[in-house]
């Protein structure tokens, strides 16, 4: 009897089941998207702000000037928004970062110089990543301390290559990178790219794994995810960002330096995390994180406009970053209510 | 629970104190001055530093958590014990009490921010002390660097018999953590928090409570430390807190302590803390620059815990 009418259990009450299913497809939607919207408007926001500070910034120049300044920023956060998003951390970026502006300022020569050492410094970047998600995925020990503990070994390496500040950038690399096409800068290029790419990477079987990972590992495995494969690919792809990041600190530092990194960690924690990426794993994306860098960027415009002591940026950012965590906590708390 | 552990742990200990026996041996076989006194003392104080902020990071992480405001509560206080006292030994009497309850506010507000607002204790404690940092400049104005009264300055040149002050605190300091974990009931909810909140709070413990102790007495602690790094350097400045950050969770490491929770003893992070000066003060001596030590200081984390890792009795944590 009751095996008989469950199936028509639709069909007698159709109008409510579906009412039920919109609406909380709706709501579910909502949850899920909001930290990004919020990252957006609080962006607008800023945006706004800076504008009313001085009208004269509303011009594509200033545009490619953030972008331009904001991107290493924008490229190790990306890189710390795909670990957040399995459910890990990695704070050694700032070695990598280092690493990668001593090599480019020691190294880069002749053109042909430069496209190697570039192409090596990420591959390098990359294969850090690589022992830092064989040391998490195999060995099993835990991200903070070893990511903490490969910032230390990599920052180690950056000062034996370039003990102090220095090195040199050739001309022809840094303008390469801040070459203007019409009337926008390559920096803006890299980060609708990157935007692009990360639409396109989320919705990947790979990226639906990860966010699987960061979800519940213990589900992701019973559903025949590879945990190690999934880890490694996902600490390579950071280190990968942050030799990237490096790759374009240098055109605007125009040398190396062994400390430069240490500045990027948290940072790119922070702009992951006012983006709405939680830390909880399983919600992050980089969508928001491009913003949340860009909110930090610009919170360093404004402060020097407004002509306010430089220790109002950090003061605002951690705020912010407080604001966001907390509001992150209640949408992930209001997403799991509704979640089936 | 016995006073440093299951045997499991117990060798993980024992690692950290033959490794730092080893080092020392290392170094005087190179530099027999090394086992001088004054260059004992100079060690002893040195550890005691880390030590005492290793206390308060020993405490949150067993609760499951990890405290990055370190830096900038040692480095404001510091600065506000230079500000307020003003070059005046006489104003310690209160400046100290002060700064002691500075830190344990600050404890509480970390404490408050993981517990009631359920954000992690990465992102709260990060911004603590980024907010500190600056909050710190906008109360004292932009000059940083203060001298500390002589009373305080001189700190590290008295000793208590051979030994010195800086290293004698900490000791008291740290019996009073051993014996805190160990034999008082606030010692024990502490482990059950940290090892599972929710197996705590049906046992009937307040695991909001427990951690925001925990995050208090860390303030404390980084707080004390601050305020003796400073006599030690006979100042403020900005950056003294900054290299105790990284310290403070390495020696926690290299003691064998689960960062996940419920798992270690103060023992433990004392030899870290040794380990950690002993590795300090014997590549100079080996001529190897900066970036040696900080290279040193990774792999030595890395190989306490893949040893500790590959043991066959270690308990099963999962990252």
């Amino acid at each position: 009897m009751t095996s008989a009418s469950t199936p028509s259990l639709p069909t007698t009450e159709p109008t409510p089941f579906v009412k039920r299913g919109v609406r909380s497809a709706v709501l579910r939607n909502v949850a899920r998207y909001r930290p990004v919207y919020v990252a957006y408007g609080v962006l607008g926001l800023m945006v706004i702000l800076y504008a009313s500070l001085d009208p004269s910034v509303l011009n594509v120049n200033e545009l490619n000037l953030q972008v331009s300044s904001g991107l290493a920023l924008i490229l190790v956060a990306t890189g710390q928004t795909i670990v957040l998003l399995i459910g890990g951390i990695d704070l050694s970026v700032g070695g990598v970062i280092s690493i990668s502006t001593c090599l480019a300022a020691t190294k880069f020569g002749a053109f042909g110089d430069q496209i190697l050492w570039s192409v090596l410094i990420v591959l390098l970047g990359a294969g850090a990543g690589l022992a830092n998600g064989a040391l998490i995925a195999y060995v099993r020990l835990n991200a903070f301390v070893v990511t903490l503990a490969s910032w230390s070994i990599f920052g180690g390496i950056a000062l034996l290559i370039l003990p102090t500040q220095g090195g040199s950038i050739p001309e022809s690399y840094t303008s390469a990178l801040t070459s203007v096409y019409g009337t926008i800068a390559v920096p803006v290029f890299v980060v609708v790219i990157l935007a692009i790419l990360w639409v396109w990477f989320r919705s990947t079987r790979m990226g639906v794994r990860m966010k699987a990972v960061g979800s519940s590992s213990q589900s992701a495995y019973l559903s025949g995810v590879s945990i190690a494969r999934t880890t490694l690919l996902a600490y390579s792809l950071s280190g990968m960002f942050a030799a990237l990041a490096g790759l374009f600190l240098v055109t605007q530092t125009s040398g190396g330096d062994p400390l430069i990194g240490n500045q990027y960690v948290l940072p790119s924690i922070a702009a992951a995390v006012i983006g709405g990426s939680s830390l909880a794993g399983g919600r992050a994306d980089a969508l928001g994180t491009i913003a949340g860098a860009l909110i930090i960027t610009l919170l360093g415009s404004v402060v020097f406009t407004l002509a306010l002591p430089t220790y109002w940026q950090p003061v605002a950012t951690g705020l912010l970053l407080v604001l966001a965590a907390t509001l992150g906590a209640l949408v992930q708390k209001r997403g799991e209510g509704v979640k089936l | 629970m016995n006073l440093i552990g299951d045997g499991s742990l117990r060798r993980e200990i024992g690692f950290g104190f033959l490794s730092a026996i080893i080092l020392f041996v290392v170094a005087i076989i190179v530099e027999p001055s090394f086992g001088d006194p004054s260059n004992l003392r100079s060690l002893a104080t040195q550890a005691a530093f880390i030590g005492i902020v290793a206390i308060g990071q020993t405490i949150v992480v067993l609760a499951a958590g990890v405290d990055l405001s370190i830096p900038w509560v040692m480095g404001s206080t510091a600065i506000f014990a230079a500000s307020l006292a003003n070059g005046e030994t006489s104003a310690l009497m209160w400046v100290i009490p002060l700064l002691l309850c500075y830190g344990l506010f600050i404890g509480l507000l970390n404490g408050i921010g993981v517990t009631l607002f359920g954000v992690s204790p990465i992102i709260v404690t990060l911004a603590m002390n980024t907010v500190l940092q600056g909050a710190t400049s906008l109360l004292v104005g932009q000059s940083l660097t203060g001298a500390l009264p002589s009373g305080l300055a001189n700190l590290d040149t008295k000793t208590v018999g051979p030994l010195p002050v800086d290293f004698v605190i900490w000791m008291v300091l740290a019996v009073i953590t051993v014996v805190f974990l160990t034999y008082t009931g606030f010692g024990r909810r502490l482990y059950a928090v940290g090892s599972n909140v929710r197996v705590a709070e049906f046992a009937g413990i307040s695991s909001i409570r427990v951690r925001i102790v925990a995050y208090m007495i860390s303030g404390l602690t980084a707080a004390i430390a601050g305020i003796l790094v400073a006599g030690y350097s006979g100042q403020s400045f900005a950056q003294l807190g900054e290299p105790y950050l990284f310290s403070s969770v390495a020696a926690v490491a290299i003691g064998g302590a689960s960062i996940l929770g419920g798992y270690g003893s103060y023992i433990g992070t004392l030899a870290g803390a040794v380990v950690l000066t002993l590795l300090a003060a014997l590549l100079p001596i080996l001529n190897l620059s900066a970036g040696w030590l900080a290279i040193s200081y990774g792999l030595v984390i890395l190989a306490t815990l893949s040893l500790s890792k590959l043991r066959p009795d270690q308990r099963s944590v999962t990252t």
